[in-house]
């Protein structure tokens, strides 16, 4: 195995050797960086040209400075990588530290987000193949995969940002939209559910109802103003938590587990009260890692308490529910800044913002301001991004599981008499992990230099833009830094998805 | 929990001899060709698509002149993309100019009019552009489909028939194809060219976008060609390449026809994207995303100019994506079809029966 | 007093109302004291005045933090600003032309330091190559960097500087010695330059440091500059070449890189993100702050439609840019916003070939040699292109009163235009398309007497490539062009400007965009061996009157001398010009004082002005 590595990683440096030497010259030939200033009569584009042939080596053939480009890169084997200087006299290597935490803010969440909600939707919807359920997720899933991301970015600005933001100016929902985000939502969950007809009614009149109070009670209270969930609303929710989590991680029918769970559910909605004392005076990524590592305790904690045996199971699903409600808990802090965040003079009565990464002359010591910030900024690129990338996961996932469950040892659990739940979640759910986890390795390394059109357009300065710069003002140096960066990132990903492949499936066998 | 339970309900009604006894009698004394087909055609979603799609292939090759060498066949519109006729200014809304003709109101003047998708900003007519657009697109969706669907297969199904040696080699030249970023070559050779007309585009596009599938048919032919149906074959004096290409091949045909329509409805988005970034069709050339991207600014003002290429992106690649989708249902022999509420009265009544 | 009923019942209803109004409306910010502007580039360094670093962001936030003895309207006059000093001719011969620049009393840097002639030095220590190779900084033009990696050497100033600028006693004024008198002489003076933070940094301090030690810090500058000291100067040099490269500025970052004269400073700068300025509050440089403004950002947005965008937002208050029709009726739409329409200041044109540029193969197409055929010809196709279609369909849309060019040497809107155009033999390529078309034919048939629009003469023409607006400015040509009986082939390409030279083409259309106002900026257009003259013009004739623009002279002459130019120009039918590209400026409608300039700086020329 070792060998096989080694060997992998000895091709993969002549395969990078020979791809960027390609690159290089092929830009070289292609491009003159100095085409520009020759056609300009400006005073100083003498000096111009003088400073770019120096400073870049201009006047050595590009088969020959490719190897003084080279020789800096090897210099990473003596602590010394020197990928060259840009037009601008800025280090290549700074550009590109600069770059790659950006791109990896707005590709991570969007990624795990897209393959959280795109595994959920896909499952349900091979759980009900043929249903109506599966036909919208399909067409759904279909429709967003032909979309131009730009296209899909221009509209979110449109609506999710300038219309949102004048519509918090004078926020007043219209009956008309009321009801017809109602009807959405009524068919959505009713379709979730499905069944017969009868069902599918009373499904559908519930959502719609209690969709339509909810929203009739936001506007009332003009709640978007202040937002916030209050410790009523948490209770109600972490209740609803406990059972739901307690259903899919071991069935209703285990008591213990449904009484731990509820107890967590109980201790969060106590904490409530201290937590917010905690979070006003401390609050820190600090505070939030220890309040996680309590929850984890608690529930080891519960676990021992109420089981002898089978710890396992019970502390997951205690876990999982404080987990949850501690997310409801942090969520409703954030969303207490919202109406102090709006107010300062930076955002200025807009919270949700088109453009950038951070609103820079918002001046704030405020952890939550702060975060809020982020998250703000986060919102639209990342949501053009889920809906891109979740009709993939949707079709990979939905796809993965009906393979796995004509297979022959689902069937065999069924006829050992196990429960659905236990043949979903323990023999199929894991199958059917096995080809998606190579593809998330190399949907995520796709989409850290793919995201340039997403980064361009909401003005992220991520490796996108940088590698568009490199091309549009002929910046070679910085051109092969993306290049290299990147290359590096296909050869390893791919290496990766051959290892946890044949990690996860023993029939595969590597370098043989 | 309900989300199970409905499958429990219905596994209850119909025992599983009844499912096995629905999906036999539909194969029974069929070709392979005939259930593809069969199923095929059972797929409602892919049959509209593929309707749809051959309806807008022929609508959009129809529309304008085409040449092929010295012949021209003329197309039924009346406009090409070289007549720059007038710009219409009258009523037109909020001040525009050149809005479209296009009337669906059946007792009004209902018909196309004489500029149904608009005109551009020096009057050239939008139906005419769009048209056009639509062919180039269309060109590029199925040049990719089909370079990089061949080599592909071929890549593929030798890397993972042979193995080994070969096998190493041709994954590492996969691993080198995937190292140079499309973008940067395609933007790279279209400024050294000057332009790249979209068929060459379109070649290259095709020439660096196999490398997906190649892993793919890889795989499918690493896992087939340990099955006893191969074995059997070689032991029966089969050569190689009759293995490959009769034996497994025909097994992996499924994954690799869903995964060619898959490569061709992102194609369409990929020249989009290349042309919204400049490095891709660029004009006085004419294509759908190029259209697209040149009126991204227009969606307030006149919107007509921003949907129509939108309209005919989304409809191509999602008639592409549908029609994918349906060959998968009917290639894959595992695949169960919907079971509806005749069927299961039919089993049930079959079991009765056999009782 | 006593309420009746309903009185009461009316101050419930409307004491609710208040509530509920007061309730609804979202805290609105008093009236606004910041400024945010949108910028396509990112900011890459402080120092706009290196080789590497010369981009317009850069020297916008310069603009901002330093101001010296003119600015340049948006009228692109100079205009003196007579707070900090004045500027006079104090010999005005032949070979011996004198400037003396006197700044004025009690002016100072944001430091507290009194401002006097000693910071204006360095201007010459950073155009002069004679004295950075004297002081052994070394040579400009060799392959090695000199100690100030400056922009400006190798220039006007450089071609005719005589000794070093003289100090005057009182160390108030400086006077420059100039070998000939040179045209627009007053942009070569020198700008202040705060040179004891120069000399304080090159001594690794950090912090600001008392006005005495300043004081004494510019007297040590002073010392070197005179002795030639190459240490002291070279350190210098460092530190004005590389110091200031910095992209990100928070309280870590030493101040006395930020000390300037202006009326905003550098406070704060987020990497490719934005640059914070803060007003400063020593500033008496130049006009008085007229509004209570007291930050200025800079936001940059590279994209367009993104920008315009997040103006819609309100997320910026000055978006300048080039957008689309589209864009520009989109930005008309929204009510919280002023739209300025405007131009920049490049200017798109025809060219004709003459002959080979210098070093391409012999040019043997229809439009060779000057005079006869040849210029029939090019006058003919001039006259083909459809200007007046083109500005209509293209540019009004963007801009409406978007003039037609009449001339490539000076913008609609200068002095004197409107005699230059009417003299300057622009008139022959005005009037209806019908009109011209049909003179355009008479020259084309007295050298192809067959030609018609089904049996034309072909044009090759380079087509700037990956532009909309190019190749429907060439459809639009192209058709009209065949009634007159030429077929244009357009050859598109991608990356054209190389190309331009090539003798394969008859004909190319591109636009200059001068970035300074300069009188004789056109003539390496038309004059032989002129560096954009690549379409062999050879006129001797034409030399002779473009020489004289290299002399300073009034408005009038300059005119006249123009007019003489540009006749010969459209008699041989040179070029042609067709429209200024418009540049629109969107403006929050609560911000006054904007007033957009065609030159690069384009809206911070005149920040002194601007208000809520």
């Amino acid at each position: 195995m070792l060998n096989y590595i080694l060997r992998r990683i000895g091709v993969s440096i002549m395969i990078l050797f020979g791809s960027s030497f390609l690159v290089y010259n092929l830009a070289a030939y292609a491009s003159d960086p100095l085409a520009e200033l020759r056609l300009s009569t400006d005073d100083g584009a003498r000096q111009q040209i003088i400073a770019l042939t120096r400073d870049l080596q201009l006047d050595v053939p590009p088969p020959i400075r490719y190897f003084l480009w080279l020789k800096g890169v090897l210099g990473l084997f003596v602590g010394n990588l020197n990928l060259g200087m840009t037009r601008e006299a800025s280090s290549v290597q700074e550009e590109l530290a600069y770059a790659i935490p950006v791109t990896i803010r707005l590709v991570l969440v969007a990624t795990i987000t897209a393959l959280l909600l795109g595994l959920a939707l896909g499952i349900i919807s091979a759980l009900r193949q043929y249903s109506r359920f599966d036909y919208g997720m399909t067409f759904l899933a279909f429709l967003l995969y032909s979309l131009p991301i730009f296209w899909v970015a221009v509209l979110l600005k449109e609506f999710m940002a300038i219309q949102f933001n004048n519509f918090l100016s004078e926020p007043n929902i219209p009956i008309k939209w009321m009801f017809i985000f109602s009807i959405f939502t009524g068919i959505f969950w009713s379709s979730l559910f499905g069944g017969e007809r009868k069902r599918f009614w009373s499904v559908f009149a519930g959502a719609f109802a209690t969709n339509f109070v909810i929203l009739w009670a936001i506007d009332l209270t003009n709640w978007y103003l202040n937002p916030g969930l209050g410790p009523i609303l948490i209770a109600f929710l972490s209740i609803g938590i406990a059972f739901g989590v307690t259903a899919i991680s071991t069935g209703l029918s285990n008591s213990t587990a449904k009484k731990a769970a509820l107890t967590m559910a109980g201790l969060a909605v106590v904490w409530y009260y201290p937590a917010q004392w905690i979070f006003n005076n401390f609050g820190s990524y600090l505070t939030i890692l220890i309040m996680i590592s309590l929850i984890v305790l608690t529930g080891i904690g519960l676990s021992r308490v109420f089981s002898k045996i089978d710890h396992g199971p019970i502390a997951r699903t205690a876990i999982i529910t404080g987990l949850m409600s501690g997310i409801l808990i942090l969520v409703d802090r954030i969303m207490q800044s919202w109406a102090e965040y709006s107010a300062t003079d930076a955002v200025n009565g807009r919270p949700v913002p088109t453009y950038g990464q951070r609103k820079d002359q918002l001046v704030t010591t405020d952890f939550w301001i702060n975060n809020l910030d982020i998250i703000m900024h986060l919102i639209l690129p990342t949501l053009a991004l889920i809906l891109i990338s979740l009709a993939g996961w949707i079709r990979y996932s939905r796809g993965a599981l009906l393979e796995v469950l004509n297979q022959d040892y689902i069937r065999t659990a069924r006829a050992k008499g196990l429960n659905e739940r236990v043949v979903i979640t323990r023999h199929a759910f894991r199958n059917m992990m096995l080809p998606l986890s190579s593809l998330f390795v190399g949907e995520f390394v796709g989409l850290v230099g793919g995201a340039v059109i997403t980064e361009r357009v909401f003005g992220w300065q991520g490796m996108g833009t940088l590698g568009i710069k490199a091309i549009n003002s002929y910046d070679l140096n910085l051109l092969m830094g993306v290049n290299l960066l990147l290359s590096i990132l296909v050869i390893s990903g791919n290496l990766i998805a051959d290892l946890v492949y044949s990690a996860l499936d023993p029939r595969i066998r590597l370098g043989k | 929990m309900k989300l199970f339970g409905r499958k429990e309900k219905a596994t209850g009604e119909i025992l599983a001899g009844g499912e096995n006894a629905i999906a036999n009698k539909e194969v029974e004394g069929l070709s392979q060709g005939q259930i593809v087909r069969r199923r095929f055609f059972r797929h409602r979603a892919a049959v509209i698509a593929l309707v749809a799609l051959s309806s807008i292939i022929l609508f959009v090759l129809t529309s304008l002149d085409t040449k092929i060498g010295p012949i021209r066949i003329p197309g039924w519109w009346k406009w090409t993309v070289e007549d720059i006729p007038e710009l219409r200014f009258e009523d037109c809304p909020g001040g525009t100019t050149g809005c479209p003709t296009l009337s669906l109101n059946p007792t009004g003047d209902f018909g196309m009019g004489n500029h149904p998708f608009g005109q551009d900003d020096i009057g050239r007519d939008y139906f005419a552009l769009v048209m056009n657009g639509a062919r180039r697109s269309l060109m590029i969706m199925f040049v990719i489909g089909a370079v990089s669907g061949f080599i592909g297969v071929v890549v593929g199904s030798i890397s993972g028939f042979y193995g080994k040696r070969v096998d190493a080699v041709l994954m590492r030249l996969v691993d080198f194809i995937q190292t140079v970023p499309t973008i940067i070559i395609a933007a790279v050779i279209g400024k050294a060219a000057g332009r790249v007309g979209p068929f060459f585009l379109a070649l290259f596009l095709g020439i660096l976008g196999w490398t997906g599938l190649a892993r793919l048919v890889r795989a499918q032919f690493l896992s087939l060609r340990e099955m006893e149906f191969v074995d059997a074959a070689r032991v029966a004096g089969a050569s190689n390449i009759r293995i490959a290409f009769k034996h497994i091949l025909p097994n992996a045909v499924g994954q690799i026809i869903v995964s060619v329509t898959l490569i061709m409805a992102g194609a369409i988005l990929t020249e989009t994207a290349l042309s919204y970034l400049g490095f891709g069709v660029v004009a006085p050339d004419v294509s759908l995303g190029l259209l697209i991207s040149q009126y991204e600014s227009s969606f307030t003002t006149r919107p007509w100019l921003f949907w129509w290429p939108g309209f005919f992106i989304i409809s191509i690649a999602l008639c592409v994506n549908f029609i994918g989708d349906g060959l998968r249902d009917a290639f894959d022999p595992r695949q169960r079809r919907r079971i509806t509420k005749k069927d299961r009265l039919q089993a049930k009544l079959q079991i009765k029966a056999g009782e | 007093m006593k309420f009746t009923r309903s009185a009461k019942f009316a101050l419930a209803a409307a004491a609710s109302a208040a509530l509920a109004v007061s309730l609804l409306t979202p805290a609105q910010a008093a009236t606004r004291s910041t400024i945010v502007i949108h910028d396509t580039n990112s900011l890459t360094s402080f120092n706009s005045s290196t080789p590497d670093t010369n981009l317009t962001i850069n020297s916008k936030v310069g603009n901002l933090s330093g101001i010296g003895f003119y600015y340049i309207n948006d009228k692109k006059n100079v205009v003196r600003n007579t707070t900090f000093g004045d500027f006079k001719i104090v010999k005005n011969n032949a070979t011996d032309f004198r400037i003396q620049y006197t700044v004025n009393k009690g002016l100072v840097w944001s430091d507290g330091t009194p401002i006097n002639a000693v910071d204006l030095l360095l201007t010459h220590v950073l155009s002069s190559n004679t004295y950075s190779k004297a002081a052994g900084l070394g040579d400009p033009d060799s392959d090695n960097v000199p100690a100030f990696n400056s922009n400006g050497y190798g220039g006007t100033y450089n071609d005719n500087i005589v000794g070093q600028p003289v100090l005057s006693a009182d160390k108030m004024s400086v006077t420059l010695q100039f070998k000939q008198k040179i045209a627009n002489w007053d942009l070569y003076g020198p700008g202040p330059a705060p040179v004891h933070t120069l000399v304080l940094l090159a001594e690794g301090k950090n912090g600001l440091q008392s006005v005495k030690d300043n004081e004494a810090a510019r007297d040590r500058f002073l010392a070197a500059y005179n002795s030639k000291n190459t240490a002291v100067l070279k350190a210098m040099g460092k530190v004005w070449s590389e110091a200031y490269n910095i992209t990100e500025v928070n309280d870590k970052t030493n101040p006395l890189l930020f000390v300037g004269n202006g009326g905003f400073l550098v406070d704060s700068a987020v990497t490719k993100s934005s640059v914070t300025l803060k007003v400063n509050p020593k500033y008496n440089s130049g006009p008085k702050l007229s509004g209570t403004i007291d930050t200025v950002i800079f936001k940059f947005i590279s994209d367009g439609t993104a920008a315009a965008q997040a103006l819609a937002n309100g997320e910026l208050d000055v978006y300048s840019g080039q957008p689309t029709a589209d864009a520009v009726a989109a930005l008309k739409k929204l009510s919280n916003v002023n739209l300025i329409g405007g131009i920049n200041a490049c200017y798109e044109h025809w060219d004709t070939r003459v002959g080979n540029a210098p070093g391409q193969p012999d040019y043997n197409g229809i439009f060779k040699g000057h005079g006869g055929k040849g210029a029939d010809l090019r006058r003919a196709f001039l006259l083909s292109i459809p200007r007046e279609e083109i500005n209509e369909k293209l540019i009004k849309p963007i801009n409406p009163n978007a003039p037609i060019l009449g001339s490539t040497f000076i913008a609609p809107g200068f002095e004197g235009y409107e005699r230059l155009v009417a003299n300057n033999g622009s008139g022959y390529y005005v009037g209806s398309q019908e009109a011209l078309n049909a003179k355009a034919a008479r020259l084309l048939k007295k050298h192809y007497p067959s030609a018609s629009p089904s049996n034309p003469v072909k044009v090759n023409v380079l087509v700037p490539g990956n532009n909309p607006r190019r190749a429907a400015e060439f459809a639009l040509a192209k058709a009209n062009a065949l009634k007159v009986g030429f077929d244009l082939v357009g050859d598109v390409q991608a990356s054209w400007s190389p190309k331009i030279q090539l003798s394969t083409y008859d004909a190319q259309f591109f636009a200059y965009c001068p970035s300074a106002v300069t009188q004789a900026g056109s003539n390496a257009n038309f004059q032989i061996g002129g560096g954009n003259n690549r379409n062999g013009i050879s006129l001797p004739n034409l030399d002779a009157i473009l020489n004289k623009l290299q002399l300073p002279m009034d408005n009038r002459t300059y005119i006249s001398t123009i007019i003489q130019a540009e006749r010969i120009i459209h008699q041989e039918g040179l070029t042609s010009g067709v429209f200024l590209h418009p540049a629109v400026t969107a403006v929050n409608k609560n911000l006054k004082g904007i007033k957009p300039s065609p030159l690069s700086d384009d809206v911070v020329w005149n920040w002194w002005e601007w208000s809520y």
